[in-house]
């Protein structure tokens, strides 16, 4: 079909200028002006030390995390939606950023480090994972609700785990762990395990995208059609907690973006999953920089959470989007 | 060696004395050492930018974080965003050549952040009255203000001292202390309040609790049975948590209307300012032993 590939290469390109320009801006704009030539400047290596400090070790970095956390939770959105039959689902829904916390906050108690902090977040998320799983499994036939509940009260119980553990802190250890909790890219950790988990996700949900679609009309017409069911829902889970994890690891749990995203992006382009997996990612990555470089900015030198800017332009947008589709 | 030798190797010891590098640990034991006296230092919390006024810094600091209220002239500083949220690029922008962070109330990453981009940070958190005074003279050290620093820390220091002397033998009064009204807060023997406390010969009814700043039930507070309540509040003239312990005609403090407020930016800081406070304290301890 010439004029659906067509489509696809234009949407995608399309989202792909917008992402680099949200980039662009995340570089070049902050509480200290720097100019478009002195950007230039800078990368072609000149420019001044100040604005090289700025631009390679603040703002790139926390750039290159907005991105890579918002393409993550996206596409772990995307793929949530598609795997549980459930507009509701979100990357948290199963319990993997709860487990991620639980992780965290134990390692902040044990007063350990923050590379620490990070590498035992990713461990209770893959717990987590592993926990839902294999409660999941069950004795029957895999059904998504299954899925769906098991993994809502396993994180009920991550959460009980967090209120408990917030309770036996330290007043000196409390800061650290509300700010681990809130996910914000202020406190954002190195953006590079994110961007390798979200490039080789990517890579590997690409050639899944048409026994997605069928998926996504319910496991019994999938088996119908011919797809394994089980292993390729077990598949996605483990892909969208992957993501999750990493997403957690760099910036905490943000909310709202992994869950507005993908139905956004359905609503305008159509619900093919080959076109919307790509599309999350770029969409996701370059709303969260955009949010992030405006959280930033708009009343420094105060700082705002990220979450407070992606509800004020998430929201308004999917309103106007659900109702000029009824 | 030749006398032109000798010249030249007093020559290069002048040089290397006259460059004057001081070294001092911070709280979390870092060595910080700075080549000159720190021209342009941005303090990350209130209680840093206090000290370093008293340290005799206050001319030095080019910027401070949000509710950076004391002394006066800290309220004209430019700001660099809240304690709690960073805003690392207004503080790289100033090329600061000292910041002072606050350990526990700065968030850990953009403090790292900050170290790894070379800027030097001296972590500053003090949980004892002698913490207070070592501070003072470890940032005079680094501004180079050690005169005015080793002054206000030794006052400070003679200031508590005369109190625990002058409270030494008085009666042992037991004392409540109240943090917060909702959740119900008070402090524990590791809090500086209740060194406070203990200079002036008050006992903490709570000290023996394991957590910095416990929450407890008022069933606790009256099973204990204070003979003093003291109580912060919000804001500097607002005494209304003393309130509703008037109800509880069983408790000792209500009998004798010991009820006290006491400013909380004079005892919950942890700067030169408690020694006010303490004062404070200790003269309410002094008019509830003379109602015994």
């Amino acid at each position: 079909m010439p004029d659906s590939s067509y489509r696809y290469v234009f949407s995608l390109s399309l989202l792909m200028v917008a992402s680099l320009l949200a980039l662009l801006l995340a570089v070049a704009v902050g509480s200290v002006p720097v100019s478009l030539a002195e950007l230039w400047a800078l990368f072609s290596g000149r420019g001044l030390p100040l604005h090289q400090e700025l631009v390679f070790g603040l703002r790139a970095p926390r750039a290159l995390a907005a991105f890579a956390t918002g393409g993550l939770l996206s596409l772990a959105g995307a793929l949530m939606q598609v795997l549980l039959r459930n507009p509701l689902a979100d990357p948290y829904v199963l319990g993997i950023s709860g487990g991620a916390a639980v992780g965290a906050l134990l390692s902040m108690l044990l007063g350990l480090g923050t590379a620490m902090v990070s590498g035992s977040a990713f461990t209770g998320a893959f717990i987590s994972t592993l926990l839902v799983f294999g409660l999941a499994q069950g004795q029957g036939s895999w059904t998504p609700t299954r899925l769906l509940l098991t993994g809502v009260v396993v994180a009920a119980g991550w959460g009980a785990l967090i209120t408990f553990m917030l309770t036996l802190g330290s007043a000196q250890q409390l800061p650290g762990m509300l700010y681990w909790l809130m996910g914000d890219l202020s406190y954002a950790r190195s953006p590079w395990l994110a961007w390798l988990v979200l490039i080789l996700a990517l890579l590997l949900t690409l050639p899944l995208g048409r026994s997605l679609n069928v998926l996504a009309r319910g496991p019994l017409q999938a088996a119908a059609l011919g797809v394994a069911v089980k292993p390729l829902a077990w598949c996605v889970y483990g892909l969208a907690s992957l993501l999750t994890a990493a997403a957690v690891t760099t910036a905490g749990s943000i909310g709202f973006v992994g869950l507005i995203v993908p139905h956004m992006l359905r609503l305008v382009l159509g619900n093919d999953q080959r076109m919307i997996l790509p599309a999350s990612v770029l969409a996701g990555g370059a709303l969260l920089t955009v949010a992030d470089t405006v959280a930033r900015t708009i009343i420094a030198p105060q700082q705002l959470p990220v979450g407070v800017i992606t509800a004020l332009i998430g929201v308004p947008v999917f309103l106007f989007l659900l109702y000029r589709s009824r | 060696m030749t006398l032109r030798g000798m010249l030249m190797v007093s020559g290069l010891l002048l040089a290397v004395m006259a460059r004057s590098e001081s070294c001092v640990d911070d709280d979390t034991g870092r060595t910080v050492c700075l080549t000159a006296p720190a021209q342009a230092i941005v303090a990350l919390s209130p209680g840093a930018t206090e000290i370093l006024f008293s340290a005799g810094a206050g001319e030095q600091l080019v910027a401070a974080v949000n509710f950076s209220d004391y002394p006066p002239a800290a309220k004209k500083l430019p700001r660099v965003g809240t304690f709690k949220r960073l805003d690392l690029e207004a503080i790289v922008a100033l090329q600061p050549d000292l910041v002072v962070a606050w350990g526990s109330g700065n968030p850990a990453e953009q403090v790292e952040r900050l170290m790894s981009m070379g800027l030097p940070v001296y972590v500053s958190e003090p949980r004892k009255f002698e913490d207070v005074a070592s501070n003072l003279e470890r940032l005079g050290a680094l501004a180079g203000t050690s005169s005015v620093a080793t002054g206000a820390a030794n006052a400070f220091r003679a200031g508590v001292a005369a109190l625990q002397e002058r409270y030494a033998k008085a009666a042992p009064v037991t004392v409540f202390y109240q943090v917060w009204e909702e959740p119900l807060m008070t402090v524990s023997d590791a809090h500086l309040i209740s060194e406070a406390m203990q200079i002036c010969g008050g006992v903490n009814v709570f000290g023996g609790l394991s957590a910095l700043a416990p929450h407890i039930s008022r069933e606790a507070v009256l099973e204990k049975n204070p003979q003093v309540i003291v109580a912060g509040g919000m804001g500097e003239d607002n005494p209304q948590w003393l309130e509703p312990w008037k109800q509880f005609s069983s408790l000792q403090a209500v009998q004798k209307d010991n009820l006290f407020f006491i400013a909380p930016s004079s005892l919950q800081r942890p700067t030169p300012m408690m020694l006010t406070g303490t004062r404070t304290l200790c003269r309410h301890l002094e008019t509830a032993r003379a109602r015994q």
